[in-house]
């Protein structure tokens, strides 16, 4: 009897903890990147940059003097092909894939090239 | 919502940039190769918009596609950016 009513207890217990697990809690915090120039990917290939001005828990960005680059099957990775100013624009949250700071990268060579033995 | 976002509550928020938007002409950009300017109506939480006076560009061709009057229902699910 003790048993169950142990376990009942438990199991309320845990019924709360589920509920406030299912609070939206975003794993990025996106407001160490506000008034900074972050760099954004999108399905379908686009990519953006431009300050950061304004997010939502969905990931809707709100960028400033925005410059969007396009990819060509002839352009593989030439960023500077095809760019347009957009100045301020609304990011869908629902087609971002990638956010990055546009500063703090650099071209390293290729590591996963293996060497043939013999 | 602010319960549990620790977001600056002095931020922009998207949802209300579109918001001011609404009665303005605003261009917006599909996933695709494809953009939509046309006079922004109204929109709803999965961000469809309401378009007036709507003109389709297609990027790559360059050319202008076609130019729809009266008002369409733009899908929201294929938006990038706005």
């Amino acid at each position: 009897m003790a048993g169950v009513g142990g376990g009942g207890g438990g199991g309320g217990a845990g019924k709360m903890a589920d509920k406030e697990k299912k609070k939206k809690e975003s794993i990025l915090d996106l407001s160490k990147y506000i008034d900074k120039t972050i760099r954004v990917k999108f399905q379908g290939g686009r990519e953006a940059s431009g300050v950061l001005k304004g997010f939502d828990p969905l990931l809707n960005l709100v960028l400033d003097g925005t410059i969007e680059y396009m990819r060509d099957p002839d352009d593989q990775y030439k960023l500077t092909e095809d760019t347009r100013q957009l100045g301020l624009v609304v990011c869908r949250g629902t087609s971002v894939v990638l956010i990055c700071p546009q500063d703090g990268m650099e071209a390293i060579p290729n590591p996963f090239i293996q060497q043939q033995d013999g | 919502m602010a319960a549990n976002a620790t977001t600056n509550p002095s931020q922009l928020l998207p949802l209300e940039l579109v918001d001011k938007c609404i009665g303005s002409r605003i261009h917006i950009v599909m996933k695709s190769d494809k953009e939509i300017v046309g006079t922004l109506l109204g929109f709803d939480d999965f961000v469809n918009m309401v378009l007036e006076d709507v003109t389709e560009f297609e990027i790559t061709p360059e050319g202008r596609r076609i130019t729809k009057l009266d008002q369409i229902l733009l899908n929201g699910n294929n938006i990038t950016m706005v």
